[in-house]
């Protein structure tokens, strides 16, 4: 059953006053003004959020709050939570729910609790025994998958500094990005501290609060999901024969292609997992733009630069436009709806036609790639 | 030590303990390492609840199967080193292990760390700690699974003649203890007799000027020491020390407190024979300890030494806590070493398990209303009175100071106006201070008077004496 998208909505990412219901409210409101119809005519919807202690919120029955704030109790509501592919999981359960008009939100409140608590959060995402009692959170659980493939591909700490110095370029002129209108220079970022070997703090996503929602439908719109794929891995990256690639990832690239009859050739755009600025390098290969190793040379050339002939996180990817976990799966689809229809602005890119997301929870566990086609022309 | 869980037929392999594979249904095998390499390495500058010491490094490790483990510490490594753990070199090392899931591997690799035979033990006294009932969950007695791996061992090296001995804090049932706590279960699975040493024969013993009564068992077996690790409000930790004191009469245990158990417990350690600690922190307790007014650590670490002053030592620096006072008494006494660092940690890295826990506030009763005025009160004055204020959770009421036990300090004393005082030795030491009380509650007194009295203290914010 084929699958289009109606609207999208999405707020600000950054640091927010507003409580996540308001967050939500605001992404929910404009993916139906996008859509232009009611909340009523959504058959079911599909939340994903984070749980949090350490938030202040203490809200844990997430689609019990989003029917108090729709006061609508005749839509079923279902959380999916699959730590930073929550999004991305959620959508793909979305596309497959059968019902016509789905409506899919992700969710995150993360600048109220201090760094420290965030980092701990996150870590619980990791193993427990193995991981999280040896120290390993993710800057560091990156850092060692960095280090592997640097190791092996001949990659270097420029190509991770030419990532995010491409990221933030981009979201300079994202009016919903954390870093909107700041400017990012090559020399900030190599000369930023490091956070975890090799990776400084330039080559780590920043944590912001945010809300992203999609509405799906089986009424033919002019975006079609043309391939949904979601695979799931072993949990620890240290446990896969081969760390430099995520496993889950290149199995739901490949079935996605399969689905859409497409080839990563035919992609013109993508938004990719840049939690770290090696998992995008890693990412071009695990996704088919660059063979095992070759990733670099496309950061290299400048392939992936918006003016380039693959255009890679023209929002300026969870680097820069920022990363509110649950909802940056959904906030990678906002921004393919947006290009398609011509409303990026100032970072509006030429080729539309095919657009692909990539999610990814954990250090490769859960992964989601989907696959839009522009039927708008 | 990297383990897996392997099956040879499926060339599937877990991390988690398995024991029949998925796939074939076929029974799985051990795959452990004898050596690992070093192959990556990251330096972490970010700190965590977990982790709060930066920076440290995680050093990923491979053995010659290809199977593949990251390891937090603090020394400096390159990729391509050796990764080996050094034995211990002294009597009184410490062990420490992180566990990975398996409890037996981990009871087997701490022990293995130590100077130490087993062909030193044939007949063994294992003293754990059963203080109430409890369930395992809430660490407040030693998880019956390190039991059931330890007698295992025991069993595989040859030792038959076990005994498992302990009594709980009095006023508890030390069956009803046994049997909650899963200890008993794991005794009757093994067909081994637990004995509560409330009722055994003691032998007499003039030690530093006490009369200590020491059950029998202590002196006729080796003793392996099994303490759950946790706060304790009274002397700042439950340990290998502590524990050992139920290895004595009611009346002994009241005498250690009377003359001030934070000297005391140092002197009859020291009049103990030698014995093994094996620390329990598989979840270990924070919090308002070592009752179940505590919570669980979640630790997840064994400790073992023939040293039970450096084990303490070392369980109180991995919560970050001040050193004890009876640690620092023991060491001037020589009964063992309290400077960590003196000590020789072995095994895993002392400063890669630290991270601050909640320590035990010395006031604290399971009343939010009254708090505890501790002059190191003997263990049946401490419980009863925490199990009188339980009673009367849920009423309101005005705040008030229940004193127990003889030792007292002005600083407790300074400023406090509604006092209670319970037991005979409060009662008398604050009516020879002079000190003013609301009401004085005997410890012989029915339950329900004990609790209509503090009842009425509570409830009553302008009363100033109980007629």
């Amino acid at each position: 059953m084929k699958m289009y998208i109606k609207g999208v909505g999405m707020t600000k990412f950054g640091v927010h006053a507003k409580t996540s219901q308001e967050l939500a409210y605001e992404a929910i409101m404009e993916a139906l003004d996008d859509a232009q119809m009611g909340i009523s005519e959504v058959d079911e919807i599909v939340v994903s959020k984070g749980d949090s202690i350490h938030d202040g919120e203490r809200q844990r029955l997430y689609p019990g709050v989003l029917s108090s704030i729709l006061r609508d109790e005749g839509i079923p509501i279902i959380r999916v939570t699959a730590a930073c592919s929550g999004g991305g999981s959620a959508f793909w359960n979305a596309v497959h729910s059968g019902k016509r008009n789905v409506l899919v939100l992700g969710i995150e409140k993360l600048t109220s609790s201090l760094t420290k608590f965030t980092t701990d959060e996150f870590m619980m995402a990791a193993e427990r025994i193995y991981e999280q009692t040896e120290g390993l959170n993710f800057p560091a659980q990156n850092a060692l998958v960095a280090q592997q493939y640097m190791m092996r591909h001949n990659a270097t700490e420029d190509d991770l500094a030419l990532v995010a110095l491409k990221n933030h370029e981009n979201a300079f002129d994202n009016p919903k990005a954390r870093f909107y209108r700041k400017n990012v220079t090559i020399d900030m970022i190599k000369n930023s501290p490091v956070v975890a070997s090799p990776l400084r703090l330039f080559d780590c996503s920043i944590s912001v609060d945010g809300a992203a929602a999609a509405i799906i439908s089986r009424d033919k719109t002019d975006i079609e999901i043309a391939g949904s794929s979601l695979y799931t891995s072993r949990l620890s990256a240290f446990e896969s024969e081969d760390m430099t690639t995520w496993e889950a990832a290149s199995l739901a690239a490949k079935d996605a292609y399969e689905e859409a009859s497409l080839t990563p050739e035919d992609i013109d755009f993508a938004e990719l997992h840049d939690a770290f600025t090696p998992i995008e390098l890693m990412s071009y290969e695990d996704l088919g733009f660059a063979k095992k190793g070759r990733g670099k040379e496309l950061i290299r050339e400048g392939i992936t630069n918006i003016n380039g002939k693959l255009p890679v996180n023209v929002s300026g990817g969870l680097k820069a436009k920022g990363h509110p976990v649950s909802a940056t799966g959904v906030s990678q689809v906002y921004e393919i709806v947006r290009q398609m229809r011509r409303q990026a602005g100032k970072r509006q890119i030429d080729k539309t036609r095919i657009g692909l997301t990539h999610n990814v929870g954990g250090a490769g566990s859960t992964a989601t790639v989907h696959i839009f086609k522009n039927l708008g022309g | 030590m990297i383990v897996r869980w392997v099956c040879e037929k499926d060339k599937k392999k877990w991390i988690y303990p398995v024991e029949r594979c998925i796939y074939c249904k076929g029974l799985i095998k051990k795959q452990i390492s004898t050596k690992a390499k070093i192959v990556g390495i990251t330096k972490v500058n970010i700190s965590s609840p977990l982790h709060p010491i930066v920076p440290y490094n995680v050093i990923l490790l491979e053995d010659e199967f290809g199977n593949r483990m990251p390891k937090k510490t603090m020394k400096d490594y390159r990729i391509g080193d050796q990764y080996s753990l050094e034995k211990a070199k002294t009597d009184s090392a410490v062990a420490m292990t992180k566990i990975k899931y398996d409890l037996g591997d981990a009871l087997r690799h701490t022990l293995g760390l130590l100077r130490f035979k087993f062909e030193d033990f044939d007949n063994v006294l294992i003293k754990p700690s059963i203080i109430e009932p409890a369930y395992p969950y809430q660490a407040v007695d030693t998880n019956p699974q390190i039991l059931d791996e330890l007698i295992m061992l025991l069993k595989e090296k040859g030792i038959s003649d076990i005994l498992v001995a302990e009594q709980s804090m009095p006023g508890n049932d030390t069956v009803a203890a046994a049997k909650k706590s899963g200890i008993l279960d794991v005794c009757l699975k093994h067909k081994i007799g637990v004995a509560d040493l409330g009722k055994s024969e003691y032998v007499e013993k003039e030690h530093e000027g006490m009369r200590l009564e020491i059950a029998k068992e202590v002196f006729e077996r080796k003793v392996i020491n099994l303490p759950i690790m946790k706060t304790n409000s009274q002397v700042g930790i439950s340990g290998a020390m502590e524990n050992m004191i139920r290895v004595t009469s009611p009346k002994t245990q009241k005498e250690l407190f009377d003359k001030d158990i934070e000297k005391t417990l140092p002197l009859f350690v020291k009049a103990l024979p030698g014995f093994l600690t094996i620390g329990d922190a598989v979840s270990g307790m924070q919090g308002d300890g070592p009752t179940s007014m505590g919570e669980p650590a979640f630790l997840n670490i064994l400790y073992a030494s023939r040293d039970p002053v450096a084990l303490d030592a070392v369980f109180a620096e991995t919560c970050m806590f001040p050193l004890p006072k009876c640690l620092e008494e023991a060491k001037n006494l020589g009964v063992g070493k309290a400077d960590i660092g003196e000590i020789e940690i072995v095994g895993d890295e002392l400063d890669t398990a630290k991270f601050r826990l909640k320590s035990a506030d010395r006031e604290a009763t399971p009343h939010s209303r009254i708090r505890l005025l501790d002059g190191k009160a003997d263990p049946a004055s401490f419980n009863g009175a925490l199990k009188m204020c339980s009673s009367l959770i849920g009423i309101g009421g005005y705040e008030l100071y229940l004193a127990i036990g003889r030792h007292f300090t002005q600083e407790q004393l300074h400023g406090k106006s509604r006092i209670v005082a319970y037991g005979s030795d409060a009662i008398s030491v604050l009516k020879n201070r002079g000190i003013g009380v609301i009401v004085e509650i005997p410890e012989n007194a029915y339950d329900a008077e004990k609790i209509m009295m503090l009842k009425s203290v509570i409830e009553n914010k302008d009363k100033t004496s109980l007629k």
